[in-house]
């Protein structure tokens, strides 16, 4: 049977979100920055239980901007032998032990650095055209990862609040989905507007496709 | 004789081993966290991050040696 009515804005959102070649490296918001904290439709981003055939639309992270803390603070700690150097709180140890207590400190100090570093990078949040994939990795002994499937995304919404929020542009968008599944919370997000559109619009598309029944 | 050997800074130094082997495990642990994450989310950042890993375990290898001769 012929085609009688395909929509246009249908075939829009199908073209915006899943462009094809050349085409997505000039889409806003598109970067191959491995450091980046928003990417749309990202060249080089793969996960571990991604489909054959499975697009990723957004990759997300946290704003760089909230690394901003974790950072003055190792400084700050760097630097704590040095400026603490007229109360010499180490004195009543030989000297060899005073070195090596200062080593401990600087590894202490590292400890931390890399945990904040790696809580950041590894803390990522992937909108695919099938689903949206939460990647806590909440310290170094404990990782969660949550996933939802997009036709169980009921509503989403997005909420920034704070100066540097509303300076930088950034917030969390909430992902509620149906059922017992647990909600999916994207935390300080660039663009939460744009983000929470996507997922709008994702939704839409496979409730369409579940329509016409052309669902995977 | 070992009234000689155990002294307070004998002691002193097998807490602060302790306290470096405590730390190796730990740095281990980085490494091998790194590596399943790596494998959980591919970003093409891999190989800088699994570096910097390896660093910090050999950093925390580098002062447990460096206690155990100097002290």
């Amino acid at each position: 049977m012929p085609e009688v009515y395909t929509s246009n804005k249908d075939k829009n959102i199908k073209q915006e979100l899943t462009p094809s070649g050349e085409v997505r490296h000039h889409l806003p918001g598109h970067t191959h920055n491995p450091l980046g904290a928003y990417c749309f439709r990202p060249d080089n981003v793969t996960f571990e239980t991604q489909d054959q055939g499975e697009k990723i639309v957004l990759f997300l992270r946290q704003h760089p901007i909230v690394n901003l803390p974790w950072i003055a603070l190792t400084i700050l700690l760097f630097f704590a032998p040095a400026i603490l150097i007229n109360f010499p709180l180490l004195s009543f140890l030989p000297a060899n032990f005073q070195f090596i207590a200062h080593l401990i400190w600087y590894l202490l100090v590292a400890a931390y650095a890399v945990e904040s570093a790696l809580a950041w990078f590894f803390n990522v949040y992937i909108v695919t055209d099938e689903r949206v994939v939460d990647v806590d990795f909440i310290n170094l002994l404990h990782r969660e990862i949550t996933e939802a499937k997009i036709d169980n995304i009921q509503d989403t919404h997005h909420a920034v609040g704070g100066v540097l929020r509303t300076i930088f542009n950034f917030g969390d968008v909430i992902i509620q989905t149906a059922g017992t599944a647990q909600n999916i919370e994207f935390e300080a997000v660039p663009n939460p507007a744009s983000v929470s559109r996507v997922v709008q619009e994702l939704r839409l598309e496979e409730e369409q496709e579940k329509i016409e029944g052309r669902v995977r | 004789m070992i009234l000689d050997i155990i002294n307070i800074w004998f002691i002193v130094k097998l807490l602060f081993l302790f306290a470096l082997a405590i730390y190796l495990i730990f740095a281990s642990v980085v490494v091998r966290q790194v590596y399943l994450m790596t494998e959980t989310v591919k970003v093409g950042f891999e190989f800088p991050v699994r570096i910097i890993a390896w660093v910090y375990l050999f950093g925390a290898i580098s002062v447990f040696l460096i206690a155990l001769f100097t002290l």
